[in-house]
């Protein structure tokens, strides 16, 4: 623990010195040392983000350096723990904003002549940036070919981000790592809804996340995948308007993808249906039901849909929804008139096609 | 268009220096190149603005070689020590856009997301073109819609335009799995095709190695474009011809290594267009033991590729070999070691009556039709070359009245051409040769009878008036009688090293002995007769090689002549005509032209 302590206090430092005018003494082993330490936080980040004890003894730490740093550099901007994952990107940063670097170590970065193999992470310095411009650049040419299923929902950057959601939760959620974090994982999650803010990218990250067990070959036991998944569903249970909005928001396809591999998710699924159903009000001049009190339901098209879709998707289950809603008319009142009860007119609706 | 001004605006600062360096002094050399920038930034004001937008154009990004000659280019308007506010600038504005390409992010909410989960952002960018590429192969393998369903509309057509936006990605190694699913998409409707402009850049990359594909991909490649095949084995054959040193050990594991053999296995038109490049090899660098011995390992991998492919996909050998009369072929393709070895002598007899009766029947006949069959047959035994060997290996301990036919045969194997009816006297000397080697190595008595190899060395060097045997064949005979004949290896060494030495024909000699004993080690079983015949074998491999290194001076001779014959043939038009120039030299042979169609 004391060599962590120690090796992290170093690392800042040298953070710290990579944005002064000290680096015009650096060379290539003192670049490929400098990587190496900051992969190193990294290591230990991700070792540590789970174990909230480690996690406190190691922020103390850092902030004891950063108000030593502060008063020794001008301008210097705090490390937290969660800096720690992405500390390379940052001494990157530091290197290439800072005009006092030897033209010969930027030259290092961005060399062009090694070649690698497909899946060789490579730790070393040299040619580090010209790895980063061409993958990015690769990723901005694939986006530009429209192939049916590459621009489906959830997109790629969001389908990475649900399955290292998906992964960080399994991690604090395990008891592997002695006793279950629940309220860092609640947190998780609240600071990623904070962050998309009113968007799509959340319904897209979670669905994402709630899928990406049926890609993954490599999954653990039946009981922490379902532990996770479970987990995300109670939270939505919790922020019911979220809910809400995903179902209607994301594309019905997708629902019924999830629909098919959760038992949890039928059930929340369902309740949302009839929730939806029973907001519903018969206009007599219309003649249609509609919405007449809340802003965010759904309309009697779109919800034929979702049921029309559950019975084509799950055939087996076909009969459990078909009396699930004949109970609904039944208790009603059972009549055979339109406009009496919506689930009626749902029924006839979907026996009609 | 962009690049080529970049080339032209690198290459005429370099001849401003060039220049400057013929005719000035040290102190006002240095004084130059610095103000080389100001020069260029005067003479060329939009320099900079172009290579800014180049630098935010993905496709220019994406791709190696540009990325290469972009970022040389930004170095080079670089200045190490700024002498004037120009330079200055320019420095700054080059590391500020270095910083940006390297360090920007785009979407600042994503980016916030990805803080959140902890994940570096180079990490996060692979994982998110990883998993693009997966969905686009996953995609691309689906095939063609429209056959299940002639009214829905199918989307090879936006595959084509996938292939054209990959050109710039072929060198980039996370998608090579895209490369290698579209290449390996099922041609099933007319609008699949792939662009060429993307099958001239897989070709180009994979030429010069930059491109990591796997074998199925690679042999779709070939079937897509014909240019990349013949590249293919122009370089293969590159590689083998100008390393001659290295045959035929490592020849097996080349050949391999280059993918043609198991092409040829489930393509039968790669197999038949890699034949007529073969044949042209032949006819154009006639005698060469290095080309023989390449033609010969290459069946023998390509029949071990076909034995390993599953049964219902195989076709019968007769559409491999389409030109040779069927009564040679199954003969002929039969390995001795599926054999036993006393059915040997009976089969070779069987063999070569047939190519008796061939050649005979070829010649009665008039004008040129007649010299095709001789040629494929001759093609199939040097593709079969086992059989020749095995026909040494027997001439050893054969009987005066059945050396015949083996005699015969390797005469046919060694001179193929029976120009002006030589063949009669080749046969005698032969006959010769083989009396000679006889009393050598089975009759003789320790002090070797020096007379009898003088005449032997004779034979052996070349003599071009005369129709001379092929010194090939002398060094065959006299190393498989080395090896195989009961001789005391001292006796036997002696001999060979006297006359090899007195020939000058080392590296050949070499040759054939690492042939008998690469032969020896595929049939495998161990009997007696490999059990005493191989410490023989590498005895005399170690005297021959010592020799050898004494007489690099030759080898080194022989190889650059080889060399440059075959890279005159290589830099020839390698069309799929061959030219049967040696057979008739009175007229061409219409008849032989082996046109295939795929």
């Amino acid at each position: 623990m004391e060599a962590v302590v120690k090796n992290l206090e170093r690392t800042t430092e040298l953070l710290a010195v990579s944005q002064t005018e000290m680096v015009q003494r650096w060379d290539k082993q003192t670049l490929d040392r400098a990587f190496q330490w900051t992969g190193y936080c990294e290591h230990v980040y991700t070792r540590f983000r789970a174990n909230p004890n480690v996690r406190d003894v190691l922020e103390k730490q850092l902030q004891v350096t950063n108000e030593r740093l502060r008063t020794t550099f001008q301008g210097y901007t705090d490390i937290t723990f969660s800096d720690l994952s992405r500390c390379r990107h940052l001494l990157l940063v530091g290197l290439l904003n800072n005009a006092a670097v030897p033209s010969s170590v930027i030259q290092l970065l961005f060399d062009t002549s090694c070649s690698r193999n497909v899946g060789d992470t490579s730790k070393e310095s040299l040619g580090h940036c010209t790895e980063l411009i061409e993958v990015k650049s690769a990723c901005k040419v694939l986006s530009a070919i429209y192939l049916k299923r590459s621009t489906s929902f959830p997109g790629p950057d969001a389908d990475v981000i649900g399955t290292t959601l998906m992964e960080i939760l399994d991690i604090l959620l395990s008891p592997a790592t002695g006793g279950s974090k629940v309220g860092l994982a609640e947190k998780l999650l609240d600071n990623i809804l904070q962050t998309c803010g009113e968007n799509e990218n959340f319904s897209g990250v979670v669905a994402a996340a709630l899928l990406s067990r049926k890609n993954n070959k490599t999954a653990t036991t039946m009981a922490s995948e379902g532990v996770s998944l479970d987990f995300i569903l109670d939270w939505l249970q919790q922020h019911h308007s979220v809910l809400q909005h995903m179902c209607s928001t994301l594309p019905i396809g997708l629902l019924m993808n999830l629909y098919q591999q959760s038992v949890r998710f039928r059930v929340t699924y369902r309740d949302m249906l009839k929730q939806w159903g029973s907001q519903l009000e018969y206009d007599m001049g219309e003649g249609e039901w509609v919405q007449m009190y809340t802003t965010n339901g759904v309309s009697f098209k779109t919800l034929s849909d979702h049921y029309r879709s559950l019975l084509g998707a799950c055939p087996s289950m076909k009969e459990d929804v078909e009396s699930e809603l004949t109970e609904l008319k039944v208790a009603d009142g059972d009549f055979d008139v339109r406009g009496l009860s919506v689930w009626g007119d749902l029924l006839s609706e979907l026996n009609k096609v | 268009m962009g690049f080529r001004h970049i080339r032209l605006r690198s290459r005429g600062k370099l001849s401003v220096v060039t220049l400057q360096r013929r005719t000035f002094s040290d102190c006002e050399f240095q004084h130059n190149i610095q103000s080389s920038t100001t020069e260029t930034m005067r003479t060329v004001p939009f320099v900079g603005q172009f290579l800014g937008r180049l630098c935010w154009n993905p496709y220019v990004t994406a791709d190696a070689e540009s990325r290469s000659l972009l970022l040389q280019s930004l170095w080079s308007l670089y200045s190490e020590e700024p002498h004037n506010a120009v330079e200055r600038k320019a420095n700054q504005w080059i590391r500020n856009l270095l910083c940006q390409l390297a360090t920007e992010e785009e979407d600042s909410a994503t980016h916030m997301l990805v803080k959140h989960m902890g994940l570096p952002p180079k990490e996060y960018n692979l994982k998110v073109l990883r998993k693009m590429v997966w969905l686009l192969v996953e995609e691309v393998g689906e095939s063609c819609s429209s056959l299940a369903d002639p009214n829905q509309r199918c989307s090879c057509d936006s595959v084509l335009a996938a292939s054209v936006a990959c050109v710039p990605l072929v060198t980039c190694p996370e998608t090579a799995p895209l490369i290698g699913a579209l290449l390996q998409r099922p041609v099933t409707c007319d609008k699949a095709a792939l662009s060429q402009h993307f099958l001239d850049a897989v070709t180009s990359a994979y030429s010069r190695k930059c491109v990591s594909l796997e074998a199925q991909a690679v042999v779709s490649l070939w079937c897509h474009n014909l240019a990349s095949l013949e590249g293919a084995v122009m370089s293969l054959l590159d590689s083998v011809l100008s390393n001659p040193a290295s045959i035929p050990h490592n020849l097996e594991h080349t050949i391999t290594h280059s993918l043609l053999p198991k092409a040829c296995s489930q393509h039968g038109s790669i197999f038949l267009i890699v034949n007529d490049i073969f044949r042209s090899m032949l006819v154009q660098v006639e005698g060469n033991q290095t080309v023989l011995y390449l033609i010969h390992t290459f069946t023998l991998c390509f029949l071990r590729e076909l034995a390993a492919l599953q049964p219902q996909e195989c076709v019968s050998l007769k559409a491999f070999f389409p030109h040779t009369p069927q009564s040679l072929l199954d003969p002929l393709l039969t390995h001795p070691s599926e054999m036993a070895q006393e059915a040997w002598p009976e089969h070779l007899a069987w063999i070569t009556a047939s190519l008796q009766r061939l050649t005979e029947e070829e010649e009665e006949e008039e004008g040129n039709r007649g010299q095709c069959g001789v040629f494929e047959a001759w093609f199939l035994l040097v593709q079969c070359a086992d059989w020749v060997e095995v026909a040494s290996q027997l001439l050893v301990s054969a009987r005066p009245q059945d050396c015949g036919p083996l005699l015969w045969l390797l005469t046919f194997y060694h001179h193929p051409t029976n120009r002006e009816h030589h063949r009669t006297q080749q046969l005698v000397a032969a006959r010769e040769v083989w009396d000679h080697l006889r009393s050598l190595f089975l009759l003789s008595a320790p002090p070797l009878p020096a007379d009898r190899l003088q005449s032997l060395a004779e034979l052996m060097s070349a003599v071009p008036q005369q129709p001379s045997l092929d010194s090939l064949l002398v060094v065959s005979l006299l190393v498989n009688f080395a090896v195989f004949s009961h001789n005391p290896l001292s006796g036997a060494g002696e001999i060979v090293r006297m006359v090899v030495q007195q020939s000058g024909l080392v590296r050949e000699a070499v040759c054939v002995l690492d042939m008998v004993e690469l032969r020896l080690n595929r049939e495998g079983s161990s009997s007696s007769l490999t059990d005493r015949v191989k410490p023989r074998a590498r005895a005399l491999q170690g005297t021959l090689t010592h020799m050898a290194q004494h007489d690099t001076h030759t080898l080194t001779h022989m190889a650059q002549h080889d060399t440059h014959t075959l890279t005159h043939m290589v830099q020839h038009d390698t069309d799929t005509q061959p030219l049967w120039q040696r057979w008739d030299t009175h007229t061409a042979a219409p008849g032989c032209s082996t046109n295939q169609t795929l």
